[in-house]
């Protein structure tokens, strides 16, 4: 939080500059930040330069230079802008196949101020700085020093010392025995040494120790899966999608802000997009089309089926198998399907038979199995929407970098130690929220200097029943 | 006056010292049914092993678990919507307004759901008729949504069997029946719903053969015919019990069974609380009756009157009105001189309380029906107690209706028999005669969503929706109309009766290409009915959706009806004569009603009450008073022990327990169990007493037998369950040694000073006083409570206050002057917080896991005593005497002062539940959900296939934000930590502080009367704190230190001393 302080305050010229525009005390780029990632992110390209499901933003002020009230109704409701019939904004409806944005009726002045001005200080390239600085925040990384050379240097120095002594030990008693006058005084054998009982005793409780250490570190990681991978039903690639496209996680994981479980999203969910997107970039029709299949879309007409649930496999098979070979055709340039073509379809329609069906569920329709890859025994109560709303925690926390996995692996332990451990650190969202007003001893410790944070564990974040109820 | 030896008493073994009491109650987990049951051929045999077998056995689990462990983790799947519909997000509930309708059993009811699968009911505050309050029933009624034995598709029954077929099939079997032509008779219970009785209406309409009989299985039949009389409607008036001083009932159990009893419950309690002590004041309330019902559980007279002097109690008090008031009085049969003298008196307070008194009754005679409307109407009640405008309609059933039926049946003019609703062969009084008429019915349907007695007997099913699947609208009262709406799609194949009646009726109105026919044929009715009287919605889209939204609707009221018109002399003849001999009364136990909710595991273990006694219903004997300090029980015989009842050569072998406030030559005993045709929880569970019921003289359904004959012992109920002496709080004794008063559940166990420890016998756990002497029950608790307060401060604790003060405190105030111990509040617990079922046998064992009881307490004259429940749970102390003596620490203490208990941490070794002064911890000593890992761990002790709640079907109701715990681990309540935690976390995602009634528990939510507040201390604005300023609130045992944070308010009677009842 400091340091990305530290970074924002060369953008405060900028930020003087846009609240004599907007005439209000209020405007911020991080809050336009907040803004535009909950409102505009999802249509919105994040580099401000290109377009995506609506225009690049950057330079929006320009364009609108001298008519910023026009803007901002624009923004609250394009539809009466454009029923006002202003040529700009016609021209902005039509260029876009006449799709209107969303219309924002709650945002404010402010907000809009704030959002106008981050898209403005990203696209100008100050705020850049600030973004990587907080992206370099974001992802905790967990200390890896590696102690093992120190450790095995200091074994060996030891055993070295023990010989040194064993030995030193053995000549003086040697020494000991001749000296009282015993004539055959063999050294023992290393083999007598090694064979004998204390040896042998000292091996055993060895053993013993090393072996239950391991049993009991093992026991405790029971059941943990960190870094489990397993095969998706799609080869869904997040690094495609909020990597490169940096669709915001909370765009398709709706759950995460408001409910106990982030949510994987419902396939109507990835329509949204791939209504317009019919081919991957990667894997073109082999995957997408599983989406399709699942929720009974024709790609080739472009409409939903009509009565997908009760369709024969037959039908199915033939109108998936179209549009397969049709797009095979299309980027081979070629006339019809060749021997490889049909074997490239036959494959893709049987990895997607293989995909979207199971035992049980034997149909192609109907929702995608995904493997899920985050289990919380039955006894953990874990709710997404304190950690990401209240807590203001970014996913990248607990998912590490999700945006660079082209397949998602559990990143964190999952372990209560791992939880409590983050919840004794974690500073409590205390200011901005009235809810923790409550705590008034804490705000007076604040206030007084004799505390300089909260943490969960401070307002009984550590407390049995906080999870396990 | 017969004074007790003890102040307060539990049971009749409590108060006469018995013995084998005193060896139960000192152990904290009697032992004896465990070896009992080792102790049993065979079950030794089964884990007979030797030591080398141990190691076996242990050898094996250690490889077992080592394999186990190198496996890989099984594949978990997560499974997304494909179209995920607006309203809902995983995770987070949503509520929906609907109605629970139980034939004219009525409440408007919250569902809530989640990921589309209804898990709790609650209340819809803002009803004007209940307040958001809740039944047992109701809360109940959700686990019969995914009850195992529900129809799943339309059949054909065949002796008894049934063979599924299409619905189309059956339609059209049906529609064959029906235009044969013949007699077409309807069946059911009383229909409150508009929309449905339009379906029946276009049902009769395109068959003309075709005729509706309403019935109530609990009868009010006279009640209707008596306004019918008397007022020219046939209706029940809507009776304000919160605007009467007096209050007097016959008989009526009007705050447990009798028709609107959460509505009754509500007005009643607001009559009772007392808010302000500077000018107390209460409603007097006296209950006439032969056994004690839960309402006069809460009277603060009872006055005892055999079943067939009901008649003679009401023509006395009538001619004692009457000649007040200068009408004409009748002849009144003789009744018993104590009742006659106390009746003159009650006759006095209600001619002074004229206009604010209200008088009931439920017989079921058309006479004392008529009397009391009088009575009303001669004190000047109508228009104030008892008002007409806005009727109730909760009771439309006509018994004379029913006879006509069955005789029609009999006499085979009647082709098809259609049941819509109820269980005529069984609930209701002339079910033999009812069955022996289907006989001779050629084609007989059911709709009922289980296969019932009825059903069992019929020609086809045609299984109904469950309420939770069902569209459709309420008319409970004149002026008021609720909504039915569906919170799931129907889980089976099965088709709403209206619906079924309009497709046979091919009504046009019935689209039946709509997805939902009978939603569009609501939606239809509504529009041109509803709407279209109403003003304030301009489109009937808006007007439909904020009905739907608010689940009602409210209309006009209609015009009061005019004066009683009645002749009391015409029917004088008719009122019932007193049989002299013994009498059996029959009936509705608050669980059961009639039997429909015989399949519900949840009320089957719901403890009742007064008796509380679960699984079953038992034949209440009365406790003979040998003129001494001493009790006798009937014949000698103990609680449990079976007896065959003879009426008329009808038998039947029933399990007796006695009963206080039992008329002499008075028994009684529950209608509605022994079902034979029902889910596995309720099959055989009680006797079947419906065959003794009868019709009286002048065509009414009677619940009173005369002359029955009770055997000597014949046996004995092997798993009699009662909960009375389970978890024993508070008992004390005689020393069977040295005399002295003890504790009967403080035993030392050491051999060194045996004996019992005997210090505070006199254990805060109960203030009562009377309401004319409040000052000195003020008095007694401010003097205990300092005297307490100043021991608890010179505590070597260490003090935790500065931790509570910060965030939250959650405490609880429950008032024992509201309580009416409905049970309500148990029921929702169960449902709230995943409580297992665990069954009669194990209820037995003393393993019942409910983590609310309601503790019952007698008090006051032996004969016919009062009685105080008092709701127990957890009580959270801030000083836990459980949290000590964790070995593990799993139960320990939250900032937020809470006393937690970790599951996953508990290690059973049971040391906190011996250490509970409260006797609330329950430990789970089967695996009774299944939720083990390892199916080899779920022991068949019960010899069930399946323990209840643990096939899928029914885990659906579980609550997903609650951990269902397993075989091993001790439980308790949790102060509904999920809904606290619910609510903190809703205050902060919006940024703003914890307000008031965000956070309820479910008792709270549950109870009809109000009678529970939870909150936050800390919140200086909050109910909970002003609550707590009467002087009336005191902790129980609060003299030992614990500081719990559950307060109790003193209960309070307002008794006139100088009546002996």
């Amino acid at each position: 939080m400091v340091n990305k302080r530290l970074i924002i305050s060369p953008l405060l010229s900028l930020v003087f500059l846009l609240t004599a525009f907007v005439g209000s005390a209020e405007v911020s780029v991080e809050a336009g930040k907040q803004l535009f990632k909950a409102n505009c992110a999802q249509c919105h390209n994040r580099n401000m330069k290109d377009n995506l499901t609506g225009p690049a933003l950057g330079g929006v002020t320009e364009r609108w230079a001298g008519r910023e009230e026009l803007l901002y109704s624009w923004v609250r409701n394009s539809q009466a802008v454009i029923a006002s019939g202003d040529p700009y904004a016609v021209d902005i409806y039509n260029k876009w196949n006449k799709v209107l944005m969303t219309p924002f009726p709650n945002l404010a002045d402010d907000d809009i101020g704030s959002i106008l001005a981050y898209v403005e200080a990203v696209y100008t390239g100050t705020e850049g700085g600030a973004a990587v600085a907080a992206n370099a925040v974001a992802v905790v990384e967990q200390p890896k020093t590696n102690y093992t050379l120190i450790y095995s240097v200091l074994a060996l120095l030891l055993a070295l010392i023990a010989l040194i002594l064993a030995r030193i030990v053995g000549n003086l008693d040697h020494m000991h025995r001749v000296a009282a006058g015993e004539t055959d005084a063999p050294r023992p054998s290393i083999r007598q040494i090694l064979t004998s009982k204390s040896v042998i005793a000292f091996v055993i409780f060895a053993l013993v120790v090393l072996g239950g250490y391991t049993t009991v570190n093992n026991a405790i990681s029971f059941g943990r899966q960190q870094n489990y991978q397993p095969e998706q039903p799609i080869k869904f690639s997040h690094v495609t999608h909020a990597g490169v496209n940096k669709i915001d996680c909370q765009y398709c994981h709706d759950g995460a802000r408001r409910s106990k479980q982030s949510l994987i999203p419902a396939a109507n969910t990835c329509m949204n997009c791939h209504k317009a997107i019919k081919k991957g970039s990667t894997y073109g029709t082999a995957e997408l089309t599983k989406i399709f299949a699942s929720v009974g879309y024709n790609p080739t007409t472009d409409t939903y089926i009509e009565n997908y649930n009760n369709m024969a496999t037959e039908d199915i098979e033939a109108i998936y198998k179209k549009w397969i070979s049709d797009n095979y055709i299309a980027d081979k340039e070629l006339a019809s399907l060749d021997a490889k073509g049909e074997k490239a379809v036959k494959d893709q329609w049987n990895n997607l038979v293989q995909s979207l069906t199971s035992e049980k569920d034997p149909k192609i329709g109907g929702p995608i199995e995904w493997n899920r890859i985050h289990n919380l025994p039955d006894h953990v109560y874990f709710n997404h929407a304190q950690h990401v709303t209240v807590g203001k925690l970014d996913c990248q926390q607990c998912h590490g970098k999700v945006e660079e996995m082209a397949v998602v692996k559990q990143y964190a332990t999952l372990s209560m130690g791992w939880c409590i451990n983050c919840h004794r650190q974690t500073e409590v969202q205390f200011k901005d929220n009235e809810y923790y007003k409550s705590y008034e001893k804490y705000h007076q410790e604040l206030a007084s200097g004799k505390r300089d944070k909260v943490t969960v564990e401070d307002i009984g974040g550590t407390e049995c029943q906080k999870c396990h109820y | 006056m017969k004074q007790p030896s003890k102040e307060m008493w539990v049971s009749a073994q409590d108060l006469r010292n018995d013995p084998e009491l005193l060896a139960a109650s000192h152990r904290e987990f009697p032992e004896s049914s465990i070896v009992e049951e080792l102790g049993q051929e065979g079950t030794m045999d089964r884990l007979e092993s030797s030591r080398r077998d141990f190691l076996k056995f242990l050898g094996f689990s250690l490889g077992a678990a080592t394999v186990a462990a190198s496996c890989e983790i099984p594949v978990r799947k997560a499974i997304p919507y494909v179209i995920k519909p607006d309203s809902i997000v995983p995770g987070v509930a949503s509520y929906y307004a609907s109605s629970f309708v139980d034939g004219g059993d009525f409440l408007p009811i919250l569902v809530k759901t989640r990921e589309g699968r209804p898990i709790k009911i609650e209340g819809n505050s803002i009803s004007p008729m209940t307040g958001g309050g809740t039944s047992a029933r109701a809360q109940a009624s959700v686990l019969s949504l995914y009850d195992t034995n529900r129809l799943q598709s339309a059949g054909k029954v065949d002796d008894g069997q049934v063979t599924s077929m299409t619905w189309d099939e059956l339609d059209k079997e049906v529609k064959a029946s029906l235009n044969k032509g013949g007699g077409i008779r309807l069946v059911s219970r009383t229909v409150i719903s508009p929309s449905a009785k339009a379906a029946i209406a276009a049902f009769a309409a395109k068959y003309p053969t075709a005729k509706w009989v309403q019935y109530d299985p609990v009868s009010s039949s006279a009640l209707l015919d008596a306004h019918q009389m008397s007022y020219g409607v046939r209706a029940i008036p809507s009776y304000h019990f919160d605007q009467a001083e007096v209050i007097v009932s016959f008989d009526a159990d009007f705050l447990g069974t009798w028709i609107s009893p959460v509505e009754y419950a509500k007005g009643y309690s607001k009559g009772r609380k007392l808010n302000n002590l500077n000018s107390a004041k209460m409603s007097r309330h006296y209950q006439v009756e032969s056994y004690m019902s839960m309402t006069g559980s809460n009277a603060d007279h009872r006055i005892m009157v055999k079943p067939s002097e009901q008649g003679g109690a009401i023509a006395s008090l009538y001619n004692a009105i009457a000649s007040a008031k200068g009408a004409v009085t009748i002849n009144a049969p003789a009744i018993n001189d104590k009742a006659k003298s106390a009746l003159a008196k009650v006759a006095t307070e209600l001619l002074n309380a004229e206009g604010k008194s209200l008088v009931i009754t439920s017989v079921n005679n058309l006479a004392e029906q008529v009397l009391v409307a009088k009575i009303n109407a001669l004190l000047g009640n109508d228009g104030t107690t008892v008002t007409m405008g806005d009727a109730s309609l909760q009771r439309q059933g006509n018994d004379k209706d029913m006879t006509g039926l069955i005789s029609e049946m009999k006499s085979g003019s009647v082709n098809t028999l259609i049941v819509l609703d109820g269980n005529p062969a069984f609930d209701q009084a002339q079910g033999a005669a009812f069955r022996e008429g289907m006989a001779k019915v050629a084609t007989r349907i059911s709709c009922g969503g289980t296969l019932d007695e009825t059903g069992a007997l019929g020609s086809h099913v045609a299984p109904t929706t469950h309420l939770l699947e069902s569209w459709g609208d309420a008319q409970p009262k004149l002026d008021q109309v609720y909504m039915i709406q569906p919170t799931i799609s129907p889980l089976f194949k099965v088709r709403q009766w209206e619906e079924s009646l309009l497709r046979w009726s091919e009504s046009s109105d019935l689209d039946i290409t709509a997805e939902q026919p009978y939603y569009e044929y609501v939606k239809k009715q509504w529009q041109t009915t509803f709407f279209s009287s109403q003003s304030g919605a301009g489109s009937f889209t808006s007007f439909w959706e904020s009905t739907l939204h608010d689940g009602l609707l409210t209309l006009g009221s209609g015009s009061s009806a005019g004066s009683n018109s009645a002749d009391v002399t015409a029917i004088a003849s008719t009122l019932t004569k007193p049989s002299g001999g013994d009498e059996i009364q029959f009936f509705e136990s608050i669980n059961m009603g009639a039997g429909q909710f015989a399949g519900n595991p949840w009320l089957q273990e719901m403890a009742d009450p007064i008796t509380r006694c679960v699984w079953g219903n038992y034949l209440f004997v009365p406790i003979g008073w040998d003129g001494g300090n001493d009790y006798t029980f009937f014949q000698g015989m103990e609680d449990g022990d079976r007896v065959q009842l003879d009426i008329n050569g009808v038998s039947q072998t029933v399990t007796i327990v006695h009963q206080f406030g039992l008329m002499p030559g008075t028994f009684a005993i529950a209608v509605g169990y022994g079902r034979q045709t029902v889910g596995k929880a309720g099959r055989n569970i009680g006797s079947n007493v419906q065959d003794f019921l009868s019709m009286n003289a002048n065509g009414y359904a009677a619940n009173v037998g005369l002359a029955p004959t009770i055997s000597a012992k014949v046996g004995r109920d092997k798993e009699f369950a009662c909960v009375q002496h389970h978890h024993t709080m508070g008992v004390t004794g005689a020393d069977p040694k040295t005399g002295k008063t003890i504790n009967v559940d403080e035993k030392t166990v050491s051999t060194l000073g045996e004996g019992y420890q005997g210090s505070l016998v006199d254990r805060s756990i109960i203030f009562r006083g009377n309401l004319a002497a409040l000052g000195e029950l003020e008095e007694k608790i401010h003097h205990k409570r300092e005297e307490f307060q100043a021991l608890n401060d010179k505590s070597l604790y260490p003090s935790y206050d500065e931790v509570y003060k910060m965030g939250h405190h959650w405490g609880m105030h429950i008032d024992l002057n509201a309580c009416t111990g409905c049970s309500a509040c148990t029921v929702a617990c169960m449902a709230e917080n995943n409580v297992p079922v665990v069954g009669k046998k194990e209820v037995f064992r003393h393993h019942e896991m409910s983590w609310l009881r309601i503790d019952r307490y007698f008090y006051g004259e032996m004969e016919n005593p009062s009685v105080v429940y008092q709701p127990m749970m957890c009580q959270h102390c801030d000083n836990a005497p459980c949290e000590n003596v964790c070995p593990v620490s799993a139960t320990n203490h939250s900032s937020e002062g809470l006393n937690q208990m970790a599951y996953n941490r508990c290690i059973g070794t049971r040391y906190c539940a011996n250490n509970c002064p409260y006797k609330v911890r329950r430990f789970n000593w089967l695996d009774y959900t299944t939720a083990d890992l390892f199916p080899a761990n779920e022991p068949r002790l019960n010899g069930e296939e399946i323990p209840f709640g643990a096939d899928n079907l029914t885990r659906m109701v579980l609550n997903p934000d609650v951990t269902v715990r397993a075989r091993g681990v001790m439980e308790k309540c949790s102060f509904c930590v999920q809904r606290i935690q619910e609510g903190k976390l809703t205050a902060k995602k919006e940024g703003r502080a914890l307000r008031d009634g965000d956070v309820k528990s479910a008792c709270m939510t549950a109870c009809p009367t109000d009678a529970i507040t939870f909150g936050d201390l800390n919140n200086k604005d909050s109910q909970l704190n002003k609550d707590l300023e009467s002087p009336l609130v005191y902790k129980v045992l609060e003299e030992v230190n614990t500081r719990p944070s559950v307060n109790y308010r003193a209960r309070v009677l307002n008794r006139d001393e100088s009546l002996e009842s």
